[in-house]
């Protein structure tokens, strides 16, 4: 139905209170302190070793949403790897290694990690804070003895890094805790210097990914869903740039797909989260499927008339994955295919989509878009297919990565 | 500090599960140490509700939430803890949006935490389905692994899913990463992880919280904590 003249001109004054005035209104007139500023201050006094970013790590430095500088290591990281990428979309984190080989960046991925446990906090209330600060630390502790610095790969484990570091560094009595229980496992409280998103990664490195595009996107148009817990928790750590959006929105992952020439359409349900809702997905499904489809993809589709939605986290991948199929029921024909942004460069970039991007394990339709991006899955299929058979022979497993030997400790 | 004020400000004790007068909920709530910073004061404005995406399909508001709390009607607020905030995505947009700079979803997770370790007879229906994660969270860390993608659990998820399940061993082998290339965790968790974990939750009162709220999940995980020790302490 066409609108009136008078009901656009209401909707856009409404959308720019939204996206102009109260998203930012509040934070900028009001700065947090800077818990960095904090934390080095509590260095100089001995009460906490800090993992600090050296010139091995090769930092970029970007601004984040109060025009504050945020370092962003390249080089020498330390995997803490997602349990629902991991688990539910294995090329996520395979196409984020396949890149750091490319770029001849060195990395550890072992298996002395822990998931942060926040999304079951947040979706069962059974931890407490003591507790996830204590498995936030015993990761940044095990990074620190390696000598490689944590790139957490999930937007939760982002988020809730974020708010345990504020909260070790502003409380005297929990970093009390966290120590006495380090001590009872061998290890000590040490707390990063930047709480570092892949997604951050991504971006600093942009242009250098995008130099290893074989593919023209240029006909692609993306629609981006940015991910709550990576913009709405601890937003003053979050990256925004002038030349994203007028710096109205955070950069990363938008930038991204622009430096690889694809089209980054907007909608106006670009701030809602995708309805994954932590306990939802899994106890409240009806609202789940509603909210995804009606307040994300109906909305890209039909607004932005996308070829792909683009992601940043792990369950929103999910969530907008997996719901689509089921509004068959009630007349949402809908197909968008969902991947992470990692993902869809590596795809532009020449990774096999099977055997490197995983794409086989996405549920909505994807073939019309790698069609339509010249990527030839089907020449990837039939040897993904050929090479299954070869591991169920026997054949030992191709490996982008294998851990050294000493960072194993299987017993 | 002593050691019950470290307890009450920032975590609960798990011995307490059952105590659940009105106003020793509120109480909690509002000693948690976090309380401070998730709420300012309120304007009753109501922006956090009108951009909550629960508030679109529940019976649910973000503003009556803090309002609620801020009426210090005590059991008002146990009122909602048994179902009312349940509801909540977790998104954080009402936080964004929030002029007070009060974190809506912040005080939900606190009155969820409270609830849940006061026992509160909703936690045992609201956990029941949550029982597979719990199993996994409690005894590697992980929230979900390769195995839990079933068809039986996500019939709605549609026809590709019975792939996602079928020869998961191969298939997770053809993953060229070799901590992926497992089933049964979403990566190998080493054994001296597990028992630092372990560690952890004992020390924080989260097993303890286990067994108070779901005695068979706590018998089933404390066998395999007692098996991991056995299998580290005696290799040493």
């Amino acid at each position: 139905m066409a609108t009136s003249p008078i009901s656009d001109k209401v909707r856009t004054s409404g959308w720019e209170f939204i996206t102009k005035t109260v998203d930012k209104r509040a934070i900028m007139k009001a700065a947090p302190k800077d818990p960095r500023e904090e934390l080095a201050e509590l260095e100089a006094k001995g009460e906490v070793k800090v993992i600090h970013i050296t010139e091995e790590n090769r930092p970029i430095e970007v601004e984040t949403l109060l025009g504050r500088t945020k370092r962003i290591p390249t080089n020498k990281l330390w995997h803490h790897k997602s349990c629902g990428q991991c688990g539910n979309i294995p090329g996520y984190p395979t196409s984020i290694m396949w890149f750091m080989n490319k770029l001849g960046l060195e990395f550890l991925d072992e298996t002395h990690q822990t998931s942060c446990t926040a999304w079951n906090y947040h979706g069962s209330g059974t931890s407490n804070l003591v507790a996830l600060a204590s498995v936030a630390v015993r990761n940044w502790h095990r990074a620190y003895e390696t000598g490689y610095f944590p790139l957490i790969h999930c937007g939760t484990s982002f988020g809730n890094y974020k708010e345990m570091r504020n909260l070790l560094i502003e409380h005297k009595d929990l970093r009390d805790e966290v120590r006495r229980i380090m001590a009872k496992v061998g290890r000590e409280l040490v707390i990063p210097e930047e709480i570092v998103h892949y997604s951050e990664w991504l971006h600093v490195l942009r242009h250098q990914i995008a130099a290893l595009k074989i593919h023209d996107l240029s006909s692609i148009i993306t629609t981006v869903h940015p991910a709550c817990h990576v913009w709405k928790l601890v937003p003053e750590d979050v990256i925004y740039d002038p030349n994203i959006y007028g710096g109205q929105r955070p950069a990363p992952t938008t930038a991204i797909l622009l430096a690889l020439g694809a089209q980054v359409a907007d909608y106006s349900t670009w701030y809602d989260c995708c309805g994954f809702g932590f306990r939802h997905i899994l106890t409240e499904r009806e609202f789940s499927r509603s909210f995804s489809l009606e307040r994300k993809i109906k909305v890209m589709v039909e607004e932005a008339n996308s070829d792909v939605a683009i992601t940043q986290d792990t369950g929103c991948t999910t969530t907008l994955d997996k719901n689509q199929w089921i509004g068959k029921a009630h007349g949402y024909n809908y197909e968008l295919p969902v991947m992470a942004d990692v993902q869809f460069a590596a795809l532009a970039a020449g990774a096999d989509p099977y055997k490197v991007v995983q794409i086989q394990w996405h549920t909505s339709g994807w073939e019309k878009l790698l069609d339509k991006m010249g990527v030839d899955w089907r020449t990837s299929k039939a040897e993904y297919e050929a090479y299954l058979e070869e591991l169920k022979a026997g054949r030992e497993p191709e490996q982008l990565y294998v851990p050294p030997v000493e960072n194993l400790n299987l017993h | 500090m002593s050691e019950e004020a470290v307890m009450t400000h920032l975590r609960l004790d798990p011995d307490n599960v059952g105590e659940q007068d009105a106003e020793s909920l509120l109480e909690a709530i509002k000693g948690d140490v976090r309380y401070e910073e998730v709420i300012h004061g309120c304007l009753n404005c109501g922006v956090c509700s009108g951009s909550c995406p629960s508030h679109r399909f529940f019976d649910y508001s973000p503003r009556i939430v803090v309002q609620t709390v801020l009426s210090g009607d005590a059991q008002a607020v146990k009122d909602m803890m048994d179902e009312y905030i349940w509801a909540c995505a977790q998104c954080y947009t009402c936080a964004m949006r929030c002029p007070f700079h009060n974190s809506p979803g912040g005080l939900v997770m606190i009155m969820r935490e409270v609830a849940v370790w006061r026992g509160m007879e909703a936690v045992h229906r609201l956990l029941k389905p949550y029982g597979r994660v719990l199993l996994k969270v409690l005894s590697i860390g992980n929230q979900l692994t390769p195995d839990m993608i079933q068809p039986d659990f996500f019939p709605d998820w549609g026809p590709k899913i019975p792939w996602s399940s079928t020869d998961l061993a191969i298939k997770r082998k053809a993953i060229p990463v070799y901590t992926l290339q497992v089933t049964t965790s979403a990566w190998r968790v080493s054994p001296q992880t597990s028992y630092e974990l372990y560690t952890i939750y004992e020390e924080t009162g989260v097993f303890r919280l286990i067994e108070q709220i779901d005695p068979n999940l706590y018998e089933v995980v404390s066998d395999m904590v007692e098996d991991l020790r056995d299998t580290i302490e005696s290799s040493r």
